[in-house]
């Protein structure tokens, strides 16, 4: 009998850095142009999440070079008046994947820990060459200079250079630079329009961006108010499981249920804990420490359905609000009207959200066939997929009734959506367009429809002003024939083109109904002259 | 300069400018009022215009318009009425005879507006004369006053010959004695005088070389006919002229035009008016006007009737109907005043055969053939279509 060959399977780990690096394209470095964007946006947004999040008003300056020994190499240099880093976790920040100072319940642009550590992952395999750091964390009196490489094999920070050196100025922030392998020509357009978004969407920032080809776009703060800051939260209970729960037990030192529920949740007093353990039947006296995985699964079943809770706390969230979103709007755009709704917090699985919406009309907006959408999530703009977001969805023409509210296609509008949230539900980790949830979907429903009911007003209003305008010149251009003809006809009873003039003014004044002022402004600087 | 002038047209004037007056009161009044004016027109559409079956005319229908200068569709007619009544009112009062060329271009100014922020417009009171023709036609229908009766001239168009007296302007002029030329209709035919005739009926050409055979060789003098041409569409003179003739002085009236449904509709316009003129009917149709020919019957003929044509002659003569004249055809088939017996066998034929033939045709057949044969025959045996 032939001895039954034996295949035997060889198991190995894999790092996170090994492997996001085989799998980089998820993250969005999957070729050299989309690479170069990412990288683009993933420095940009670490600059801004280190300002607007803390209350500074930021200034960011964007470079994109050529370098010299390659000439699809580019390096990429972000630099921003933030809140600068700690020098002993810089190392870790751009050093290994998957650490964040983000991991927490409050709105940012960064989540996953990975965005940085990506861009420099990807420049150091085909590069060869290290990120460079500068920084200067508030009010520290040095400015740290590091030189960093990723050990991919074992996800650890290879240090290359440290340097200190003294900050008379008193300059905090951040400045960042990677040299990637990328394709500007095929990125061009793309990251113009992304950092044109982000400035749409921050109108508080001073933007700077110098392109390869030496283009400079600045891009000026409009506004000095800034978005509120979020502050950090406790979980909903409507947001948790079974490893949720394990992990908050692990952090407490509450000793009974009923302490816990009050500690370690948002929302919960002793009043709707005592009134939850009794509807989840549990003894409120239970030490946490004590139940096993079967009493956590009931426990976070029970959190999940009861329907009482307080809903989820916006503090966490951080709405642009909508004076931002029209000024923003308004400063790149220039439309002729300009509105935009904030709607009030909603949750979805316990975690809190809110939409905002603004639309931008006429003016220097070309018509087109579909609404220009600007796509926003916690505050970045998302420009890839547009057609799979749950945004798209909402406005498609053939979705919502553009007609009823005026607007005929082709049609000079732009719809802004922002979602803002604790979690953002992404369809990927490269974060360029969002799912379906319903509530959030219904969300955006209403905001665009107040929006655009505000528009219907506008263009309303509009269409009434510009029909009296019309009337009020035909009328005005043909007077003086009429005057001129009936004080002809009628000169023996002494009828006199002055005065028929002014009598046609009136009634047309009366005709059109249209108060003193405003009729005045109206036929301002109309002049008539016939030529014989 | 005064003393030319006919005492006949300074009453017209007169008359004239105080209709003028007391229509615009009208309007002066609303405006006094504190009313955005307006005027009521009556609508000059096929739709109204209806056909008297009893009186066999073509008239204006009840149908009115409200023509507001505050209703923005309205607004610049209003003013082009007001402007035409205008110039029409200033020529009354200097003793003008503008004719509706004049007028036209005496009313053509550029107004220019400039819009609040600057742009610049320009816009004239009227572009085509068309435009001011028909303003004129609103000023008659509003006014009452036909424009002979604002003394306004158009082109002399219709020509006469015969003998026949006629007092025009204090001279006397004898239409027998006009040599191989003709007596041009004047645009004001009322204020003409018949004072002598010896003529048994009046032949209207609607071809103006046919007229000028028929006038060499003699045939109104032969046959003691006045001839008169309208060279095409009749004018308002020509038609005037042709109703007083055969209203006051009882002479019958034939009418000899091209075999196709243009010179049918010419016939049409003679006799019952038309339908851009359908206020004037009563002045300007002749009812008991005659369809002498060439009808379908004289070239194919028809029952018993023999044609007058010949198989070779009418291989030679005949043209093929063109779609623009089969397409009218179909509309005459409907207008109520073709809806005879007769009428319907000669557009029938028409359709049938889809041919149409000139008046020339008869003259190549010989001159003598229509002036000696044709046209006596027909009249002596009633051979007419009503
Ligand atoms: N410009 C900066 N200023 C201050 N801190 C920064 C800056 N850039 C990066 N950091 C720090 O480095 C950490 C890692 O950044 P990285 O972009 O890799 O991940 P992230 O922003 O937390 O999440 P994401 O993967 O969603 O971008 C950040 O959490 C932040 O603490
Ligand atoms: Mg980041």
């Amino acid at each position: 009998m032939p001895r039954r060959q034996q295949q035997l399977e060889s198991f190995r780990s894999m790092t996170p850095s090994q492997f996001f690096y085989e799998y980089r394209e998820v993250a969005g470095f999957g070729s050299p142009s989309r690479a170069l964007y990412q990288t683009v946006r993933e420095l940009v947004e670490n600059a801004l999440d280190a300002t607007d999040v803390h209350g500074i008003l930021p200034d960011i300056y964007i470079a994109i070079e050529r370098e010299p020994e390659n000439p699809n190499y580019y390096r990429v240099t972000v630099e921003d008046n933030g809140i600068g880093i700690q020098p002993q976790h810089v190392p870790y920040a751009f050093g290994q994947v998957l650490y964040s100072s983000k991991y927490r319940l409050r709105q940012a642009r960064g989540r996953f820990g990975l965005g940085a550590k990506m861009a420099i992952l990807y420049g150091q395999i085909r590069t060869g060459k290290p990120v460079e750091v500068y920084t200067s964390p508030q009010g520290s009196n040095k400015i740290y200079f590091f030189r960093i490489k990723i050990d991919i094999q074992r996800n650890r920070p290879i240090v290359l250079t440290r340097a200190e050196f003294p900050n008379p100025s008193g300059w905090h922030g951040t400045r960042v630079s990677v040299v990637v392998e990328g394709d500007w020509p095929r990125a061009r357009s793309r990251i113009h329009t992304y950092i044109q978004r982000t400035a749409i969407a921050a109108p508080y920032a001073n933007i700077v961006f110098r392109d390869p080809d030496n283009r400079i776009v600045i891009y000026r703060r409009r506004i000095t108010k800034l978005p509120p800051i979020p502050r950090e939260v406790k979980p909903h209970p409507h947001g948790v499981d079974i490893e949720l729960l394990k992990q908050l037990i692990a952090k407490t030192n509450a000793k009974t249920l009923l302490e816990f529920m009050v500690e370690a949740f948002q929302g919960v007093g002793k009043k709707t804990a005592e009134a939850f353990l009794e509807y989840a039947k549990l003894d409120k006296n239970l030490d946490p420490r004590t139940l096993d995985d079967k009493k956590l699964e009931y426990l976070a079943r029970k959190l999940r359905e009861y329907p009482k809770f307080r809903a989820p706390s916006a503090d966490a969230l951080s709405p642009f609000g909508p004076e931002i979103i029209e000024a923003g709007l308004r400063a790149i755009l220039e439309p002729e009207f300009v509105t935009a709704v904030t709607r009030r917090p909603k949750a979805y699985e316990g975690h809190p959200f809110i939409v905002e919406v603004g639309i931008a009309y006429g003016g220097k907006i070309p018509p087109m066939n579909e609404p220009m959408l600007l796509r926003y999530a916690n505050k970045i703009p998302l420009l890839y997929d547009e057609k799979a977001d749950v945004a798209w969805k909402v406005v498609d023409p053939r979705n919502f009734d553009w007609k009823a509210y005026l607007v005929n296609f082709p049609a000079p509008i732009a719809v802004l959506t922002h979602i803002a949230s604790t979690k953002v539900p992404y369809k990927g980790v490269g974060k360029e367009s969002v799912a379906d949830v319903p509530e959030i979907e219904n969300e955006l429903r209403n905001a665009l429809r107040e929006a655009a009911r505000r528009l219907r007003d506008y263009l309303l209003k509009k269409k009434r002003e510009e029909e009296a305008k019309k009337r009020i010149i035909t009328f005005m251009k043909y007077t003086p024939e009429v005057a001129s003809s009936l004080a002809t006809i009628l000169k023996d009873m002494g009828v006199r083109e002055e005065d028929v003039r002014k009598m046609l003014l009136n009634i047309m004044k009366k005709k059109l109904g249209i108060e003193d002022d405003k009729f005045h402004k109206l036929i301002q600087g109309l002049e008539v002259s016939i030529e014989e | 300069m005064a003393e030319y002038i006919d005492q006949v047209d300074r009453e017209a004037r007169k008359r004239a400018l105080k209709v003028f007056q007391e229509t615009f009161k009208m309007l002066y009044d609303q405006i006094a009022r504190g009313e955005p004016p307006y005027m009521m027109l009556p609508k000059r559409t096929l739709a109204n215009t209806i056909y008297d079956e009893k009186r066999k005319l073509l008239l204006l229908g009840p149908e009115k318009l409200k023509r507001s200068f505050l209703d923005l569709n309205e607004s610049k007619k209003f003013m082009q009425t007001l402007l035409m009544a205008k110039i029409i009112y200033e020529a009354l009062e200097r003793d003008e005879y503008p004719t509706i060329r004049d007028l036209y271009y005496r009313g053509k100014h550029t107004i220019i507006y400039r819009e609040p922020g600057g742009r610049r417009h320009e816009e004239n009171t009227w572009d085509e004369q068309r435009e001011s023709d028909a303003v004129i036609r609103d000023i008659e229908v509003l006014t009452g006053l036909l424009r002979e009766e604002m003394l306004i001239l158009s082109k002399e168009k219709g020509k006469v010959v015969g003998n026949m007296r006629i007092r025009s302007g204090g001279d006397v002029i004898d239409l027998s004695k006009m040599g191989h030329g003709a007596y041009a209709i004047e645009p004001t035919p009322d204020l003409i005088e018949f004072v002598d005739v010896d003529a048994e009926y009046v032949l209207v050409v609607e071809k103006d070389a046919v007229f000028q055979q028929l006038h060499r060789i003699g045939f109104w003098r032969r046959h003691k006919a006045i001839l008169i041409t309208s060279a095409g569409q009749p004018d308002r003179a020509t038609r005037r002229f042709v109703r007083r003739l055969s209203e006051e002085l009882k002479l019958p009236v034939y009418i000899l035009t091209d075999a196709d449904p243009y010179g049918w509709y010419i016939y049409s316009v003679f006799k019952i008016g038309s339908i851009t003129l359908s206020y004037e009917s009563e002045r300007l149709a002749t009812p008991s006007a005659r369809f002498i020919g060439v009808s379908m019957t004289d070239i194919f003929g028809y029952g018993k009737k023999k044609p007058y044509l010949s198989e070779k002659e009418r291989r030679n003569y005949i043209i093929k109907a063109k779609d623009a004249d089969i397409k009218r055809a179909y509309e005459l088939m409907n207008y109520k005043w073709f809806q005879t017996k007769k009428w319907q066998i000669e557009i029938k034929i028409f359709l049938d055969k889809k041919s149409k033939l000139e008046i020339e045709a008869l003259t190549s057949k010989g001159l003598k053939f229509l002036a000696d044969k044709y046209l006596p025959e027909k009249i002596e045996t009633g051979d007419w279509i009503e």
